[in-house]
């Protein structure tokens, strides 16, 4: 396969097949969280997306270039998420700037993609799979653009369902994690689609 | 128990100081969920219901008013004073409500028990069954309530 | 023992990078830099970016009303921001009707300066100054109502109008991490510049007014802004009809040694409802100033003496007592300051006896 197939092979699984939320069940609480609006979902994706594309590229760099050459691959797990609490400082910083709204709108959940287990996992699973340079780009956009995915068709079906008459026990998580699983399981049919 | 942060911020709200001066809580350490629930069962075992006691309280209220700031006798039991004081008093429940700050001191002349409470109080009990945290000096407890302020079932 | 030490100064390395990183970020992102904001086209301020518009005009001594110190908590802090507010802000919603939305009305505590603004302002708001002042002295004039005088120090003196009020703050001195203001009506007459006079009654769980009965000594320095309020003696030379009760007596003291100043000849009528005798106060100087002020009659009334009282003068509420003095009030003007269902019984009366509505005035305490 041509270099630029591998990236788009590895994108588009994480993206279906691979997806780091609805395959690997990284990423839970804020998908649980923030999914019950279609406006917030978006914020909360594109956030993620930008996050996990940029920190898996840095997290690489920093890898190969300061933890390997010193023999502290042991250190990554503090390192990489050093670096993702950086970054997302960075990213509150910039949508505070650029649309308070939207600011406003994710709350608590900006800060919360810090501690977010699929950002890290990402980059962890980057080095486990000794993925190249580019490679842990479009690992890291694709896992963004399946998380975005997963939690914009989570806000479309609760806003939908947002009218339903629930039984009292399985409103809120119970009903979110119930669709999630549905979800899941129609994500497995994906599974032919890459090798 | 584990609370949403919305309440967090709400108990926040009802520190000493910050809408009054001792604030809604007194010296409880529940957290906010666990106070409401607690007095949510107290007012189900006495047989009412936060809108019942909170109407009572109107009744003495409005009695209270048609003495202009001075205390006028209720009911041949109670001796009941409705003033105010300027500025508007916004509920710790965040949400946008802002109450007058109009309060009633009514006196039990049998028991001599003074119960206190304003416009925010009655909302506080009516719209969210929140009575002050226990230790607190204007905690209207819902027992005390149904029982000196005789509310009816 | 290398490894260790090169582990450590890697670690270190790579989050002090980073944390200077968001530091230079933060002041480059976060900095909005100076910017225009323009006041009724008229009042021009070069002020600094990102702070919220409340606590930037209050630097530039514009002091919008607040109760809740900037929380997004009282509604109060609303300006009309005609040009530069940006979006309307969640915590905004919930406190504009669509009217106000429509009218470009914001919620100046919750937003924030990033570009110039074109704001519109109420003139009497733009007067708003903010005072420091010591307690000159403290008194009691009945069980729960206290005489509070300051001495005002930096500015020196106030311009106001009898009948208006002032803020006092609440210092942060234990309590919140934020100023809280309260609002007293001010008891001296406007001649006397550089004093302030209050009369502040206690009220159960307040937060102002048990720091002044609790804490508050002769010598404290405190914090107030002011003038506010739209309560004042019309100039006219109608007989006047004054009924306030309590603390509420603040404003209409304030007019009255204001009219004896002013040489004035007008009738007035004071009613003042208490229960017994030791609710009134200020007795002498009611009868000073009926020997001051030609037209000038001080009417207590009482609904309900002591036994001891040995009282003599009127009894009974004070909607009654009112009804009882004046046959005919076509001709007058009221002047009412206390509790809003004080003031709308009495309002009925005086209607009953014929004053037209628009010559009835009050301060109601709500």
């Amino acid at each position: 396969m041509s270099e630029f197939g591998t990236y788009f092979s590895i994108f588009f699984a994480a993206v279906f097949t691979n997806n780091i939320l609805l395959t690997n069940y990284l990423g839970m609480c804020s998908f649980l969280g923030a999914s019950r609006e279609i406006k917030t979902a978006s914020g909360l994706g594109t956030a993620v997306v930008f996050v996990m594309a940029i920190t898996s590229a840095l997290n690489w760099l920093v890898y190969n270039y300061l933890l390997l050459p010193f023999g502290l691959e042991y250190l990554r797990f503090i390192i990489f998420i050093v670096v993702i609490a950086a970054f997302v400082q960075l990213a509150e910083m910039i949508i505070e700037r650029v649309s308070q709204r939207l600011y406003h709108a994710l709350g608590i959940f900006l800060p919360l993609i810090t501690v977010n287990c699929a950002i890290l996992g990402v980059s962890l699973f980057m080095v486990i799979r000794s993925y190249g340079f580019w490679q842990s780009f479009a690992y890291g956009a694709g896992s963004g653009v399946g998380w975005a995915l997963a939690i914009l068709a989570m806000a479309g079906i609760r806003q939908k369902m947002a009218k339903s008459k629930i039984p009292r026990g399985l409103e809120g998580a119970g009903i979110a994690l119930i669709i999630a699983g549905i979800m899941a399981l129609a994500f497995i049919g994906f599974n032919g689609m890459i090798s | 128990m584990k609370q949403s942060k919305e309440l967090d911020q709400i108990q926040d709200q009802m520190r000493p100081g910050v809408i009054t001066y001792q604030g809604f809580l007194g010296n409880d350490t529940r957290k906010l969920r666990d106070i409401i629930e607690s007095d949510d069962e107290a007012v189900k075992r006495l047989g009412l219901t936060h809108r019942k006691i909170a109407r009572r309280l109107r009744e003495f209220r409005e009695a209270g008013k048609k003495g202009l700031s001075i205390p006028v006798k209720v009911e041949d039991a109670y001796e009941v004073r409705s003033d105010s004081a300027r500025g508007k008093l916004p509920c710790p429940f965040m949400h946008a409500g802002l109450f007058a700050k109009a309060y009633t001191i009514v006196r039990c002349l049998e028991t001599e028990g003074e119960i206190i409470f304003t416009d925010l109080n009655i909302h506080l009990i009516e719209e969210h069954g929140f009575y002050g945290g226990r230790g607190s000096a204007y905690r209207l407890d819902p027992e005390r309530l149904a029982s000196e302020l005789k509310v009816r079932i | 023992m290398t490894a260790f030490l090169i582990a450590l100064a890697v670690t270190s390395a790579v989050t002090t990078i980073l944390a200077v990183l968001m530091v230079i970020a933060d002041a480059y992102i976060n900095d909005y830099g100076e910017v225009t904001i323009t006041v009724n086209d008229d009042k021009k301020f070069t002020v600094e970016g990102g702070s919220s518009l409340l606590s930037t005009l209050k630097e530039q001594e514009v002091f919008i009303p607040s109760a809740c110190g900037g929380r997004g908590s009282c509604g109060l802090c609303k300006v009309k921001v005609v040009e530069g507010g940006g979006d309307v802000l969640p915590t905004e919603e919930p406190w504009l009707t669509d009217e106000e939305k429509k009218d470009s009305v914001r919620l100046s505590c919750q937003l924030k300066v990033r570009s110039d603004m074109r704001l519109q302002i109420a003139e009497e708001l733009l007067n708003v100054k903010q005072f420091t002042a010591t307690v000159a002295s403290l008194r009691d004039l009945t069980y729960d109502i206290k005489e509070v005088i300051l001495a005002l120090d930096e500015p020196g003196s106030i311009e106001f109008k009898a009948g208006q009020f002032i803020q006092l703050e609440v210092p942060e001195y234990e309590l919140t991490d934020e100023p809280v203001y309260r609002a007293y009506s001010i008891a001296s007459p406007p001649s006397q510049h550089n004093r302030i006079e209050m009369e502040i009654r206690y009220v159960p769980n307040g937060i102002c007014t048990t720091y002044v009965h609790k804490h508050l000594k002769e010598g404290d320095k405190v914090t107030i802004n002011g003038p506010y309020g739209e309560f004042h003696l019309k100039d006219t030379d109608k007989e006047m009809i004054c009924i306030a009760g309590g603390s509420g007596m603040a404003p209409i003291k304030a007019i009255l040694l204001d009219m004896v100043e002013k040489g004035s000849k007008r009738k007035v009528q004071y009613f003042f409802g208490a229960r017994a005798v030791k609710d009134l106060f200020l007795l002498d100087e009611m009868k000073a100033l009926e020997s001051k002020l030609s037209g000038f009659k001080f009417i207590p009334a009482l609904s309900e003496p002591d036994a001891e009282d040995k009282w003599e003068g009127d009894t009974g509420l004070i909607t009654e007592v009112v009804a009882r003095h004046v046959p005919d009030a076509s001709t007058m003007e009221a002047y009412l300051c206390g509790s809003p269902f004080m003031i709308d019984a009495c309002v009925k009366v005086l209607k009953e006896k014929g004053m037209p509505e628009e010559d009835i005035f009050y301060d109601k305490f709500a």
